[in-house]
Formats: structure tokens, sequence, C-alpha cells
């Protein structure tokens, strides 16, 4: 059929770009001002190099190399490609913004968009629970700055759970720990039962999974020795966020287990009231650069764009607003006298439109005729254009 | 505080949950009168009735926050969703099955052909099994009657949902091996759980005791 689209893909048209640059603009800025600096991947990667995303999620074809290619699954594994190959020998830490468009399979019939922005950041090369705090905070901080006020920020920690399973036999541990990330608790404790755990240990992990607090003692229990180091990890992150300006909005939740296997420490989910889905995840991944060949510890976080500006949206956000925009009514025969006043006030930094427009993107527009090359008519009285521009620019009422 | 909504499988898992529920301390008698309402208010929780095979897709999509239905469903659906407890109703297992007396000879056939044919309703379950297998099938798809595939010619094997068997037998049909054995469990949307963990909690534990009695 001419005109239409593949399946989960889709124009955005001006209103919501509109909204996601403003929303682009506020994350990089925020990002930038905890030192964190742009990268911009390729869109097209190796098939094969991707590791955080399951193979048949990725968008795959051949290229007339015959090489399997993937369009960017996620930017995780751009990152830990550039680090190894261009950051291998530096020492220092690395801070890494980036704002784009990601591609993910989905079955038909889903609802679900195969191409769609991600924005987020990784530290690189500073495994302190210093580290773990900063990109929280930047995470809190960057969605209050986007407007999004009810958001709570769940910090859980993948040993507490991976704990829990170390003493059992390889075999079940692998399939007790497959099962929690996919979401299947009834199948990591029947496992676990299975393989010996012991009563009151199977109780203190189901007591732990349930566990959602800014509290944490009532978790230790029965725990083994390096779940509580777990939680100690997690209270000794306390009062790092509180000094860092996140104390309020976070809970400790041990339920959260995130679907992907490379996490090793603090890890976390950002949710709204009334979506069914995290705006942003993230956590502590330090082994997964090692599988590029620079073994340096990292943390970051992604937030999936359609679902901020979902819940932006939902709570009556709009774009910030600009200046507005003049459309021009030409009167003149020519235009020679439209076109010198569209100059001359653009150059006094007003945007000028000539003609009406058909998109007003949710612009704040305001119309004035041409008179002649120094006078407009705007809302319904002949001025000279300096009175227009001032009018404008002090944001009069209309 | 908003209602929690939960989704709830109709047809032979209903009148068990409504005694799980019941148990667990939430009134049901809203689901009783056998109306056609779909979305029905009843104390302290809104319940939504839907199609088994739907529920994890309500539940999934945070439509509903908890959600009552068979792991057989969730094996063959795949959605992400939490599970959070065994309710231990609605017993069936997911078999494979063979004419009686042809395994032996399908066998051979398959070391010969290279590939069986399989007629499931459930066509993920049955690849994800022979995957695992290292077993080459083809599956074919049917709506229903899939125990009349092997008499007709259609396939060699079925893999289909039983309780007691007798199905199967009627059909000539025995087991071949089990695939898995499933019972109705509570889920969860991932976020309901993160943001209702304190009421979610208590419902499982509720439900858990009720189910371990």
């Amino acid at each position: 059929m001419k005109g239409a689209l593949p399946r989960g893909f889709r124009d955005i048209l001006p209103t919501e770009a509109r909204e996601l640059h403003a929303i682009e603009r506020t994350l990089m800025n925020a990002f930038a001002q905890y030192g964190y600096v742009p990268l911009e991947p390729p869109t097209v990667e190796f098939a094969e190099s991707a590791v955080t995303v399951d193979e048949r999620r990725t968008v795959r074809f051949l290229d007339r190399d015959g090489r399997l290619l993937a369009l960017r699954p996620d930017v995780t594994t751009a990152v830990a490609r550039v680090v190894a190959q261009r950051y291998r020998q530096a020492d220092a830490t690395l801070r890494l913004a980036y704002f784009t468009p990601i591609f993910r399979e989905e079955a038909s019939m889903h609802g679900s968009e195969r191409e769609y922005d991600q924005a987020g950041v990784e530290l690189v090369g500073d495994p302190t629970l210093r580290a773990d705090a900063e990109v929280i905070a930047l995470l809190a901080d960057a969605l209050a700055r986007c407007g999004l006020l009810a958001a709570d920020i769940d910090i859980g920690h993948v040993g507490f759970v991976d704990g829990f399973l170390a003493d059992l036999p390889a075999e079940a541990r692998a399939a007790a720990s497959a099962a929690a990330r996919s979401g299947d608790l009834v199948g990591t404790v029947s496992l676990a039962r299975e393989a010996g755990m012991t009563a009151s240990r199977i109780s203190a992990l189901q007591r732990g999974l349930r566990h959602r607090s800014a509290d944490l003692a009532a978790a230790r229990g029965d725990a083994p020795a390096s779940s509580l180091r777990a939680l100690e990890t997690l209270e000794a992150l306390r009062p790092l966020l509180e000094a860092a300006g996140a104390g309020g909005a976070v809970r400790f939740d041990l339920g959260y287990i995130p679907a992907l296997p490379y996490y090793t420490g603090v890890v976390f989910q950002v949710t709204v009231p009334g979506l069914g889905f995290p705006i942003a995840t993230g956590g502590r991944y330090d082994s997964l650069l090692a599988k590029f060949g620079a073994d340096r510890a990292a943390t970051g976080f992604g937030i999936a764009i359609p679902h901020l500006h979902q819940a932006l949206v939902a709570g009556g956000w709009r774009a910030p607003a600009e200046l507005p925009l003049l459309v021009l009514l030409p009167d003149d025969r020519d235009g020679v006298a439209t076109l010198r006043v569209a100059a001359a006030l653009r150059g006094s930094g007003i945007a000028v439109a000539i003609g009406d427009v058909a998109e007003a993107a949710g612009q704040d527009i305001r119309r004035a005729r041409v008179i002649d090359e120094t006078h407009l008519e705007y809302e319904g009285v002949v001025r000279a254009v300096e009175a227009v521009i001032a009018v404008l620019r002090s944001g009069a009422p209309r | 505080m908003k209602a929690l909504r939960i989704a709830l499988a109709q047809g032979t898992l209903l009148p068990d949950t409504r005694l799980a529920l019941e148990a667990a301390g939430l009134a049901t008698d809203a689901l009783a009168d056998g109306g056609r309402r779909l979305l029905v208010p009843s104390t302290d929780v809104d319940y939504v009735l839907a199609r088994p095979s739907d529920v994890p897709t309500h539940v999934a999509h945070g439509a509903a926050d908890l959600g009552i239905v068979g792991k057989d469903v969730l094996l063959e659906t795949d959605a992400d969703v939490l599970e959070l407890v065994d309710l231990g109703y609605g017993h069936c297992r997911f078999v494979v099955a063979a004419p009686t007396g042809s395994v032996d000879r399908s066998l051979d056939e398959y070391r010969h052909l290279g590939s069986l044919e399989v007629a499931t309703k459930y066509p993920r379950v049955a690849e994800r099994h022979f995957q695992g297998r290292g077993m080459q099938v083809e599956i074919i798809k049917l709506g229903g009657s899939v125990e009349l595939a092997p008499q007709v010619g259609l396939a060699d094997w079925i893999v289909d949902l039983v309780s007691t068997g007798r199905t199967l037998r009627e059909n000539s049909l025995s087991i071949v091996e089990e695939i898995a054995t499933c019972t109705a469990r509570l889920i969860a949307n991932r976020v309901s759980y993160a943001r209702d963990r304190e009421r979610i909690a208590a419902l499982a534990a509720k439900l858990e005791t009720w189910a371990a009695r």
C-alpha cells in the first residue's frame, strides 16, 4: 500500500516533535550539569554485537557484504564498544549521555512501537557507591526538571536474591535466577525448594521479594551473608542519596529484579501512578564492559521517552512556552514590504512566518497584517513595527 | 485510594477463583449474578472478566493491576508479568500425545523423513518443547479439536492440555511425554507490584495461605 509505514514505525508530527525536543533539551542540559558529555552512536551495528537485548528482539537485515546487521537496539552496546576501543587506557571516569532512537522487534498486534527515543547516561570507571548515588540523583533531578512530579524511585540490589540462590547447585541456581528475572517468582521459590533450600531460608526469600519500604530491617531475618551485604550496601546508599538531594522519592524494593542479566549491584526503576510500564530503569553493570575487552566498572540508566512523555501529558504538561510566532498576512502586491518587515522582526528576535500556517504545532500564534515597510495592523490597531516588537517581547496578552 | 483492579479468567477457573478470593477476604457476590457486565466494581477491588488468553495482556499493559489465570495461558502468551502465587487449583498438564501404539512407528518415520508434524492449539509451548528436545517438527496450529488431527492424517502427534486424559483415551491417543504441569496463578503488573506493594503483598500472602491449606 502506498503511503503506509512498516508496523511499529510512525511519523512524529510537529506538535509531538516540539514536545519531544523540549524534553530532549531539558534532559541533555541536566546531564551536562553533572558533567555528562554527548555520545552519538551509529544507527546500525553488527547483529552479533548486541549483548543486552535478546537477538529475537533486534531489527536485523543483511547488507551487500553479506553481513548481518541490526538497527541499534540500545546505546549501552555502543558505549561498551567505544570505551573498549577508544578509552581502553583511560583511568579517569567517563561520563556519557545520549538521547537517540532505538529499535526493538516486537510481536505484531501488541500495541508496541519498533522505534522510540531513549535517553540516558553511562558512568564508566567509578566502582564507588558515590557513583551509584550520583546517577540516581541525576535521574531524579532530570525527571523533576521535565516536570514529572509524582515519580517514585525504587532501589534494589541484585545481590540480595543472588545471595539466597548462591548455595544451590549450578543448574538450579541458573534456572531459579532466570525465573526471577522473567518475573516468575513462583518458579524461583519452587526451584529453590526442590534444590534443597531450607524452609526458613525460603520464607526469608519470600519475605524479601515482597519487601518495599524505606526501612530494610524487616528483610534481614534468615538471609545469607552475601544477601546481608547487599542490604548493607543499600543502607550505606541512603545517606549518600540524601546528601545528593534525592532522599525524598526513594524506596528500597528487594522484589525489583531487572529482566536483563548483566546487572551486578544496585538497580533501580522509576514508576508513576497510572502507567503500567516503568519510565526509567538502570543500575550497576560491572562485568558487561569486560565482554568488549575493557574490564571497567559502570553504572547508568535509560529513560523510555514515550513513557515519560505519556506521563507528562497525562499530568497536563505542555511544552514550555517560547516567544510567540508572528504570522504576517501579506497585503502588498510584490511582497517587498512584507519581506522587509519580516527581516526587521527576525532581527529583533521575533519568530515570523509569512502567510497563514496550516500547522500551529502547539505554538502561541499571533497574526498581523502588513500595511507598509514600517507599519503593521496588530490586534485591530495600526502600529509601528517597533511597537509590535515591544508588545510581543513583553508577552502582553493579545 | 484507587481500587485494585483484578482481571479474572472466565470459564472453568472462575468458581475456584471466587473461593480463593473469598478466602482472602474479598467479596465476590458481584460476580455471581451471571450478568453480562465485564467490568464489575466490588468492595475494595474492581474485577475485569476476560478471556483467559487476554488476562496476561491486560496485566502486562497495566489495564489491570492483578490477574488470576492458568499457568498454561502464561506459558503460551509469554507476557511480561510477575507470577506471585501458585493457587493450586485448575490442575492440568501440557502433554505430547500420539495414536496409541504408534510411537515407535512415528519415531522410525522421523528417522527417515527428518520431521514430525505436530498439531496443537499452543504453538509456542509446542515449539519451545521440541526445540529443547532437539527434535525437528512442523507445528500445525489448530483452533480446536486437536485430538482429531492424527486420526485424519493431519499430524503425527499433538500437543494438548489435558486434565483427566479422558478425551485422549476416547480418541485412541496416549501420552508420549509430559511438558509441564499447570495450575492457576496470581499475576501482577510490574509497576503495580512496585507501587501498590502493601496491598498486593497482603493479598498474595492470604492467597498463599489459602492455597497451602
